[in-house]
């Protein structure tokens, strides 16, 4: 899947990115990162127009962003009401308080150093009534920051982007796990606290 | 002897105490802990083999001029070790192998003896001995 992918880039040029992006940010998994460093490899060699990159992957990642944001907050609907049921309506309460406070720093965050969230985030916010105008001023923010930093690291290793691709993809899931870890044991020591206090 | 005691029964008092979502939460820490500490090893293993092995493995969805590129030989090279004429041909090396009739571990084969060649040619005084 990832050689049909990337093979369509020296093929296509930049509309293959901008397709590949769009799908990718709104949720299928691909090889996104990968498809940027090889990017970045192919406009050190001259394959490839700078200019005509970066406008093609950020617009292609920004509109993924906002179908993943719009499925969220049109058929996060029914979700959202089956999910109020559940959890209630204190705990829905809780959930979208917690966008509101922590959602600009996840949307960016998710865009570049923790991005197979990205999607996720994307999801969340539309379900949680996260403030469009936010959503997107975040979101690009991310995109504009991930695509030049993921192109660049590709020109400068241009020789090498197999490799780098490997040692990034486990540095960034070891991010996410570390985060999961941080979340977790924060929610346990809390429990933990007040016996200690005693 | 006291203290000890104490610190016992407050680990007892605070285990007795969590209820059904805490041990999850704990299980849960425990799944992330050995998530985080895979990727941790896995991150500093491509690192190392990053700083030993400065060699791209070559992939299908390369093109000849990318593997060129890569390796630091000259494209011409390449192309004339796969039997392609020496001028720029984007096409991915899957695409090329199958154009060929032939598998692409085929086609990669040959450009890595060509790069091997290329790198480290036979010396004349070797050939005549």
């Amino acid at each position: 899947m990832t050689d049909f992918i990337l093979a369509l880039l020296p093929l296509y040029g930049a509309i293959a990115l901008f397709g590949i992006l769009v799908v990718s940010s709104a949720g299928v998994p691909g090889p996104a990162s990968l498809l940027l460093l090889v990017v970045g490899s192919l406009v050190a060699q001259g394959e490839m127009t700078l200019w005509q990159v970066l406008v093609a992957g950020i617009s292609g990642a920004v509109i993924g962003d906002q179908i993943g944001f719009f499925a969220g907050r049109i058929g996060g609907r029914v979700l959202l009401r089956r999910l109020t049921k559940i959890v209630g309506h204190a705990g829905i309460k809780h959930a979208e308080a917690f966008t509101m406070r922590w959602g600009g720093a996840a949307i960016f965050f998710s865009r570049w150093l923790v991005n197979p969230l990205g999607p996720w985030i994307n999801l969340s916010s539309g379900i949680t009534d996260y403030p469009w105008i936010r959503f997107i001023l975040w979101d690009v923010l991310g995109e504009v920051f991930w695509v030049v930093l993921f192109t660049k690291l590709g020109a400068i290793f241009s020789d090498r982007v197999q490799s780098l691709t490997d040692f990034l993809g486990h540095l960034t899931w070891f991010i996410v796990g570390a985060i999961a870890v941080i979340i977790l044991g924060w929610k346990l020591f809390g429990h933990f606290r007040p016996f200690a206090a005693a | 002897m006291k203290a000890s005691g104490t610190v016992r029964q407050h680990i007892r008092r605070t285990l007795q105490a969590l209820q059904w979502h805490h041990w999850l939460v704990a299980a849960a820490l425990v799944l992330a802990l050995g998530f985080t500490g895979l990727h941790a090893y896995r991150a500093v293993s491509a690192a190392i083999y990053w700083n030993y092995n400065r060699d791209e493995p070559i992939q299908g969805w390369m093109s000849v001029g990318f593997v060129a590129h890569s390796y630091h030989v000259p494209p011409r090279i390449l192309y004339q070790a796969i039997g392609l004429p020496p001028k720029p041909d984007k096409r991915p090396l899957r695409i090329i192998a199958k154009a060929q009739n032939r598998p692409v571990d085929a086609v990669k084969a040959s450009l890595q003896n060509a790069i091997v060649h290329a790198r480290y040619p036979p010396s004349d005084k070797g050939e005549k001995r």
